[in-house]
């Protein structure tokens, strides 16, 4: 059972496939990441590794998806072009809100 | 504070019982529950101490990894290096299993990418360059790092989802329920401390009129 696949543009998946990780769905459009995505977790793929420009673009369809679930894990990393450089931290939020306090990383 | 109560309890004694054993119960799962927020937090910066520069790491092997892959492009040209991607042979076998923190349970991949040798990868070498196989060699590195980072921050955002509950929850019982609680028993016990004045003042003016009609 192949349990890991990756949406991407052309050369992240390229890249994926030379590593060893032969599924993978080039995508262009937001509708066609949103199929791909539809069809991954159909086939009960349980890692899902996809650039973070792709999941910004369809971010509310991920987490409609996903919610709370355990799986399918996704797993966002930086395309060729290099970390999207957010405005904010999320993790560093996210760590503000729970604990309370603000962590010098 | 304002000393809210419950509505719409009798103040009779019956009511008085449930109450107090609601409130008991109610001081029970406070402690328990903040028990809980504390461990979860506890665990919560365990795992802090793995994700920092996890990330960072992870990103940096791949950018390294994209780096070789355009000057392997730029040297064979997209399609072979396409051509060349396609015969490389499935590697990544993971394995997820779930192991529970304090009732969440959490991702634990146990993934099994082997650093392959150039034979193995499949592609043939007439036509690549050792670019490609620099880039090969980095896209595996930074897949087993990608994994590892995203069980971190699935656990770690897991984590946070059931402390924010927990914390609503310990501050809801806290704050509202167990004041309440304890507002009603008060209220309760004072009413019935009256009635039992009046009764008292009621049976002391019977006496003392049927002292009267004796004499």
């Amino acid at each position: 059972m192949k349990s890991v696949a990756v949406i991407g543009d052309f050369d992240t998946v390229t890249g994926f496939q030379l590593g060893g990780l032969k599924e993978g769905r080039i995508v262009k459009t937001n509708q066609e990441a949103e199929n791909a995505l539809d069809e991954l977790i159909e086939n009960k793929i349980s890692i899902i590794i996809i650039t973070e420009k792709i999941a910004g673009n369809i971010r509310e369809f991920i987490d409609k998806k996903i919610g709370s679930d355990l799986l399918p894990m996704i797993i966002e990393i930086p395309d060729k072009s290099g970390s999207s450089e957010m405005d904010s931290d999320p993790m560093g939020e996210l760590i503000k809100r729970v604990i309370g306090v603000e962590m010098v990383k | 504070m304002a000393q809210e109560t419950i509505e719409g309890i009798n103040p009779t004694r019956m009511e008085l019982l449930k109450l107090k054993d609601r409130e008991k119960l109610a001081v029970k799962g406070h402690s328990l529950l903040k028990e809980k927020r504390d461990a979860l937090i506890k665990e919560f910066f365990d795992i802090l101490d793995r994700v920092k520069g996890s990330r960072g790491n992870a990103e940096k092997t791949l950018n390294e990894a994209f780096n070789d892959l355009t000057s392997a492009q730029i040297v064979m040209g997209d399609l072979a290096v396409q051509k060349a991607a396609l015969s490389v042979k499935e590697s990544v076998d993971v394995d997820i299993d779930s192991r529970s923190i304090m009732g969440v349970s959490v991702p634990l991949i146990d993934s099994k990418i082997d650093s392959k040798t150039l034979i193995d990868r499949g592609y043939s070498f007439a036509d690549t360059s050792v670019l490609l196989d620099e880039a090969a060699r980095k896209f595996e590195k930074s897949l087993s790092l990608i994994l590892e980072l995203g069980e971190i921050e699935k656990t770690i955002y897991l984590l946070a989802a059931e402390i924010e509950s927990t914390k609503r929850r310990v501050n809801a019982l806290e704050h509202i329920m167990i004041p309440r609680l304890q507002n009603t028993v008060k209220s309760i016990e004072m009413r019935l401390e009256e009635m039992e004045r009046e009764n008292f003042v009621r049976l002391k003016m019977i006496k003392s009129s049927m002292a009267e009609e004796d004499a």
